[in-house]
């Protein structure tokens, strides 16, 4: 069976559109775990001698890498089936929400408000370029709709498909393992107020209201589409959280207002001007105290040019224009450049906390950071990275 | 109507002219096929659920000489219409 979503939006796709689905989640399975081993023994046993002999004593770039591979028919075949089975995640969503949009939207007003959450919308904000110039991973019409909620649907719908089996049971992983990560490795932190950044459909927002209950959880995003598809979301989950839309690197908010600013996945789709704009809007409305925490895929520099490459595919062949950018960064530095002071920072890998018990968990969070192949990397053997900065 | 494609440029990741959309053609095929699997699978649970032992029946289904007959014409035109483009003769399987 394909993931149910657990809300009362959810969609009732059709039977051959579920099996559909679940072939598309089992595709991706096979190509990112089984395809992906063979790819890097592929490369071991043949591309990489090949390379080095061309290569001499140069030590190869990720750009070699990807050179030396792109000749190679597994690779052809792996990231063909990669984008085929991308597109495939929205083609298998799209239709079944198109028809279910007006109950969806009928529905939508009915829970919306049930858990005292709210949300504010800001007409006058023009979308930024970056979510207006391209389908982004592909998703189509991907922030284009203001009015309804379908964007929010796609990609809910969509990441239920495309996760395939990775990110929780309400595709919350990444939230709970994080949020988690702060609790237990930093057990006397108490935050009032959180706000995550980039939220989409508030997957992960929610994810630190259930971990810190009594707190006030926030979250922005540019798109009014995921904004109002979040806030129905929420109520008919029953948690209430505060959806503002907003641009993460002009944020409206006094300074000294949060305790936590948390993203995830979201620095990866911006600039490294917007980053360094966004962290220093971070560090202005955080508190003394406050901790600024972004869940990303791991920094090009810790891996080695294989695992770049591999990574980095989604910025050659996923509409992921700043993907790469991004991870060639050094991180620290671009904290830094947000007013965080060097000796403030901190990074660390996390296993995912839906999947293992609190005590592995507990123990697990006080291990330091292990950056390796399988950080930040969709696969069986997922390790979460984060990093960010302490305010003083 | 939500768009169901995305904007831009589509990567080529085989030179052959033709090659990226086979692979298109041949996992849509693929899915279409797991989608026929799975209700043949569920169609036969329900009718076991309505106390019609279904599967079991099939499995112990023997043609008739008829029905092989008919059974080896389908294979024989699947088969040749598998590889038609690699027959010169192919016009001449209808």
């Amino acid at each position: 069976m394909p993931m149910e979503l657990l809300h009362e939006l959810k969609v009732a796709h059709r039977q051959d559109t579920r099996a559909r689905q679940d072939f598309v989640s089992a595709l991706r399975g096979y190509m990112l775990n089984d395809m992906a081993a063979g790819m890097k023994q592929r490369y071991a046993d043949v591309v990489a001698p090949a390379m080095a002999a061309q290569l001499g004593d140069r030590q190869p770039t990720q750009d070699d890498v990807h050179d030396a591979m792109k000749g190679d028919l597994y690779f052809k075949f792996y990231s063909s089936v990669r984008y085929n089975a991308q597109e495939m995640v929205w083609r298998s969503v799209i239709p079944g929400i198109e028809a279910a949009l007006p109950a969806m939207v009928a529905r939508a007003a009915e829970v919306q408000d049930r858990a005292g959450g709210t949300l504010t919308l800001d007409p006058t904000l023009a979308p930024p370029e970056n979510v207006t110039a391209v389908d982004v991973h592909l998703m189509p019409g991907v922030y284009a709709a203001p009015d309804t909620p379908s964007a929010g649907a796609i990609y809910d719908n969509g990441l239920a498909v495309f996760s395939a089996g990775f990110m929780g049971r309400e595709l919350d992983d990444i939230g709970m393992s994080m949020a988690n990560y702060v609790r237990k490795r930093f057990p006397d932190f108490a935050p009032a107020d959180i706000l995550d950044c980039g939220c989409t459909v508030g997957h992960n927002t929610l994810a630190w209201a259930r971990t810190y209950p009594g707190a006030r959880v926030s979250g922005i995003d540019v798109s009014s589409s995921v904004l109002r598809y979040a806030h129905a979301r929420a109520g008919s989950l029953g948690i209430a959280a505060h959806f503002r839309q907003m641009d993460a690197t002009a944020l409206d908010y006094p300074d000294a207002s949060f305790d936590v600013v948390f993203s995830s996945m979201f620095l990866h789709e911006l600039s490294v001007k917007d980053i360094k704009l966004f962290f220093a809007e971070a560090h202005r409305v955080l508190r003394p105290g406050g901790l600024l925490i972004n869940m990303e895929l791991p920094p090009n520099q810790a891996l080695d040019p294989y695992d770049q490459f591999y990574l980095d595919w989604d910025c050659y062949y996923n509409a992921e224009p700043y993907y790469r950018a991004f991870r060639d960064q050094d991180y620290a530095g671009l904290t830094q450049a947000g007013g965080f002071a060097p000796e403030d920072f901190l990074q660390f890998t996390v296993p995912q906390y839906t999947y293992m018990s609190e005590e592995d968990f507990t123990e697990a969070v006080q291990r330091p950071a292990v950056i390796d192949g399988q950080t930040g990397r969709l696969s069986a053997t997922l390790q979460w990275f984060g990093f960010g900065a302490w305010k003083r | 109507m939500l768009p169901l494609d995305a904007v831009g440029h589509r990567p080529a990741f085989f030179e052959q002219d033709g090659m990226d959309q086979m692979l298109s053609i041949v996992l849509e095929l693929a899915a279409e096929i797991w989608v026929v699997r799975e209700r043949v699978f569920v169609v036969e649970a329900v009718l076991q659920s309505q106390g019609i032992a279904v599967s079991e029946a099939v499995e112990a289904f023997v043609p008739d000489a008829e029905q092989q007959a008919t059974l080896a014409a389908m294979r024989a035109s699947m088969t040749a219409n598998m590889f038609r483009t690699l027959n010169r003769e192919h016009r001449a399987v209808k």
